[in-house]
């Protein structure tokens, strides 16, 4: 009975999901021409290519900088907005709204307005920094890596803090208020019940929101690939978008099935480090 | 915790200001933008109120990004993706919240590694896949039937980790009471449980939908031809790869394109967090 309800599920994801896979799997261990013609068995060749080459070492290494930063700096903002949403407080309704207004955007768009905000010559940020004296000249802020990466992060981070939040306001939601209670009896001041009842039982919360954000940021495509394309000269690409050059710009199909791989290889393996430390550590 | 009090709640809306900042910033630039005329977009320092409003972009906008059209290519394509993960989605999840069984939990993994094997991840195989599939007088690329079949794919586990924690909270003695009274299991299921699941169904529905809505790669990938394209890909095109940009259409365009979304969410974001949550911990 169980499977007659989970088949259609189960059936559909292993179609779509597992029949491409298993098709990059192949690619990668094959030579492939750039219109798609497999061309004979490559062994580990283009998994060797894609190892020697230095756009895909420093993509990689970008791609942690950019998934830590995010997911980082997601989730030091989201617990404290989500402790404050948590407290009864006139309109508390409009603020949980407007918090999770970002939500509702697509990543296209979103990455869409911040790049005209962040326009070099008519962009409304450099306006108001030059207005309070914080910036003497307009910054071309898209045509540099040193300005254009961190400002891509500050986007991940700001459409992150919705998803985040709500797992976090589901959290304390759970707590039972009553202990609170007990604990102010027991004289414990709001530091101590926040580090010693509040963050241990957020634990799993937490656990959960940081492993969902490293996948959805390790894989999140459209705001780099919108505001830069990886770009200038290949200073701005994370694997994803190096990916998706190779695969679709490049004429490379094996190098990217290769890098789809190796990809997937990664985020298993932090995920699971994450887990396992997360299970042995006491809360 | 604690009674509302107006320090608390001044204090509370100041720790809360710059993120509602940031938050309401995209906004006010996309609806100062897009109220002003071609020649005050390009001036330097911008204001934020234009010398006179230009009602003309919206009109430029709706023809420069065929606005129509991609509006209805996205609404039948997220009706129709929604749909289909419902209908994969809503008996998984029943069987996870009411039918203990020995694959429950290979299951529940099996769902989170289809959210590590994301979209982009796959993107070359599912576009190949979908080169491979003959369908009319070519293959499934550069169709819309394709891209439902892979965003509802791609929403299953979403959808059922919702699902199922909202079913756990639905009393299971009612459809028991049903069963007894000689009702068929299914009958039992149709008429007792279903008519208290709906409001479940209908927010993982809106937040399927919106998701599918809002997705970029896979739709960037598979549709090639402009009267195909969804809204989301349509507005990116006016910005990707021209060599001058009419910001004021552009942001019109996102303005039109995000509003109904945007109020529709704010709408809905209450019923959101209980379900949400228990389904991603348990």
């Amino acid at each position: 009975m169980p499977w007659l309800l989970i088949g259609p599920s189960l059936a559909l994801a292993i179609l779509v999901i597992g029949y491409p896979f298993l098709e990059i799997l192949w690619l990668s261990l094959h030579h492939v021409s750039p219109f798609g013609v497999v061309r004979g068995f490559a062994g580990i060749s283009n998994y060797m290519r894609t190892l020697e080459d230095p756009v895909f070492l420093e993509a990689t290494l970008r791609t942690f900088e950019w998934t830590a930063t995010v997911v980082g700096g997601t989730v030091v903002i989201s617990l404290p907005v989500a402790l404050v949403l948590a407290i009864d407080f006139y309109g508390r309704g409009l603020a949980r709204v407007l918090v999770m207004l970002p939500w509702s955007i697509s990543l296209a768009m979103a990455a869409i307005v911040w790049l005209w905000a962040f326009n070099g010559e008519f962009g409304m940020v450099n306006a108001i920094l030059q207005r309070i004296g914080l910036i003497a000249h307009p910054v071309p802020w898209m045509a540099r890596a040193a300005t254009a990466f961190p400002v891509e992060i500050g986007v991940g981070i700001l459409v992150s803090i919705p998803f985040t939040v709500t797992i976090f306001l589901g959290g304390l939601a759970s707590i039972p208020g009553e202990i609170y209670e007990a604990a102010r009896i027991d004289g414990a001041g709001p530091l101590a019940q926040f580090r010693w009842m509040t963050l241990p039982l957020l634990r799993p919360f937490i656990t959960i929101a940081v492993v969902l954000n490293m996948i959805y940021v390790f894989n999140s495509f459209p705001i780099i690939w919108v505001m830069t394309q990886g770009g200038p000269d290949n200073s701005t690409h994370i694997l994803v978008t190096y990916l998706y050059m190779l695969a679709f710009r490049l004429g490379e199909p094996g190098l990217a099935a290769a890098v789809s791989v190796l990809m997937l290889a990664m985020i298993l393996a932090v995920t699971m480090v994450y887990l396992h430390l997360e299970e042995r550590s006491p809360a | 915790m604690g009674r509302r009090s107006i320090r608390g709640s001044v204090l509370c809306w100041l720790v809360l200001l710059p993120l509602i900042v940031l938050v309401l910033f995209p906004f006010a630039l996309m609806l100062s933008t897009a109220l002003k005329s071609a020649p005050e977009v390009l001036q330097y320092p911008p204001r934020w109120l234009p010398a006179h409003i230009d009602w003309s972009t919206f009109a430029a906008m709706w023809k420069a990004a065929g606005f129509g059209t991609a509006v209805l290519n996205s609404f039948a394509i997220s009706t129709l993706a929604t749909a289909l993960a419902l209908a994969v989605s809503v008996p998984a999840a029943y069987a996870l919240a009411r039918l203990p069984f020995a694959a429950e939990r290979g299951y529940r993994r099996f769902l989170l590694v289809t959210q590590m094997l994301s979209p982009v991840l796959l993107v070359l195989g599912l576009f190949r896949m979908a080169a491979s599939v003959p369908f009319g007088s070519g293959t499934l690329v550069n169709t819309r039937l394709v891209v439902i079949v892979i965003y509802a794919t791609f929403n299953i586990a979403f959808s059922v980790w919702m699902l199922a924690a909202y079913f756990a909270a639905i009393p299971r003695d009612l459809e028991e009471a049903a069963w007894i009274d000689g009702c068929t299991k299914l009958r039992g299921v149709i008429a007792v449980f279903l008519p208290l699941a709906v409001p479940a169904i209908a927010v993982t529905a809106i937040v399927t939908f919106v998701n599918e809505w809002n997705e970029f790669t896979v739709a960037l990938t598979m549709l090639r031809s402009p009267e195909k394209q969804t809204i989301t890909l349509r507005v990116v095109n006016l910005v990707a790869g021209r060599y001058s940009v009419e910001w004021n259409q552009v942001m019109a365009a996102t303005l039109v394109a995000t509003g109904p979304v945007a109020l529709l969410f704010a709408w809905l974001q209450r019923y959101l967090v209980g379900g949400l949550t228990l389904g991603a911990v348990k």
